[in-house]
This record gives C-alpha cells, structure tokens and sequence, in this order.
C-alpha cells in the first residue's frame, strides 16, 4: 500500500500566460557555482542549507556536491538536472516569458525532514517568491 | 506570501506521489540522475521541460504524477 501524504495538496493555480511568466528552476541535485561553500556530505543527516544560483550563470561555473545519487551524468551536462540552458531557449523561442533572476540547489537527501519541510521549504518559497521573482516554478530532483 | 505554481520533474514517481504534488510530471524509464535525459540530448531535453512547462497550463490532476513516455531515452 502506498501512504499518502494526509496534507492538502498545495495546489496555486497560474495567473497568467506562460508567455509572461518568469520561470525559475528549484533542484534537489545538490547544484551550486563552485565558488560556494559545497553542500555537506560528512553529515549523515543531511545539509538544510540552499545555495542561490543566478539566472545568468554559465553551466561551467555550476557543479554538484550530492553522495545519494550517480551524478556523473550531471558532471558531463547540467542541463540533464539542472536545464538552465533549456530554459533560455525555452525563454528565447517565446514559451516562457523569461528565465527568473535567481534559482535555487540544495541537497535533496535529508534524515531531518521536519526541519527540512518546516524551515528549509519555506525559506526557498520566500526566496523565490521575493528575490528570484518568479511566476512559476520547475522542481526537478537527482 | 502568495502561493507559486510549480511543477516536479521526478524519476522516483512512487516516491514523489507520496508527497502529492500539485503538478508532477514523470518521463518514463528515466534513471536517477537524467530528469531530463542523457547529456547532450538536446532534444529531448528541451522536450522534457516543455512538457513539464507545458503540463502547467493542461487539465489540474493535483497529488497526481503524470507519465510521459520518450522512447529516444531507451533507443
């Protein structure tokens, strides 16, 4: 049998088109530019933290600190959990409005989930919804 | 704060259905760590986040993840 969450989907309905939409990216993957602190994989329990990433980065400038999947791939081309790149020309070709100013990595593996659900979600939220602008979002994991 | 809508990309669907997500797209057979493909996949991709983008605007199947299948993954 699968669990279910018991909490209401939080289901926001888009206000707009997504020709006018500034779109940021929210990865798990453990992406961040290599001149930021790396995510801490000597904590078995985890790392809350989150790391911005500016709309404008280079692929080249980005790598990933992650030890709970194979991220050799990712290594080799970003995009294939990180699409920046894709979403510029999704931005460019019109489907998108823009590619928001800021988007977000951290460390999608957690033994801390209260805390991981109660303050690093949120804090993400408020990031993206204050600084990266963002109309909506794409969420992708490892 | 106002709500923001997203949508997942996930290559653990019976993981992420769990959460109930409110949109959540999952590209069939994908492995853990190409959630949107192999590198260099141009292509598919973009196709990948254009569906997912895309799945925004489509029927609400909130809690729900999507399948969509890209047989060029596997090819």
């Amino acid at each position: 049998m699968t669990l279910l969450s018991r909490k209401c989907v939080p289901f926001t309905p888009l206000d707009r088109e997504l020709s006018k939409c500034a779109v940021s990216l929210v990865t798990a993957a453990g992406v961040h530019r290599r001149d930021q602190e790396p995510f801490n994989i000597a904590d078995e329990l985890g790392d809350l933290t989150f790391r911005a990433i500016g709309g404008d980065a280079a692929l080249a400038d980005l790598m990933v600190t992650h030890h709970h999947y194979d991220h050799h791939d990712a290594d080799e081309d970003l995009n294939v959990v990180f699409p920046l790149e894709i979403l510029r020309e999704l931005a460019d070709e019109g489907l998108i409005g823009q590619v928001a100013r800021e988007h977000v990595g951290y460390m999608g593996y957690s033994m801390q989930l209260k805390q991981m659900y109660e303050q690093t979600a949120p804090a993400i939220a408020e990031y993206v919804d204050k600084k990266a602008k963002a109309d909506l979002v794409v969420l992708t994991g490892g | 704060m106002r709500g923001i809508p997203t949508v997942l990309i996930t290559v653990s669907p019976e993981v992420s259905v769990q959460m109930r997500p409110p949109r959540a797209i999952y590209p069939k057979d994908f492995r853990i760590g190409n959630s949107l493909g192999r590198p260099g996949m141009r292509d598919l991709q973009k196709r990948v986040l254009r569906d997912a983008i895309l799945a925004v605007t489509g029927p609400a199947r909130p809690g729900e993840v999507i399948e969509y299948s890209y047989p060029e993954y596997l090819a």
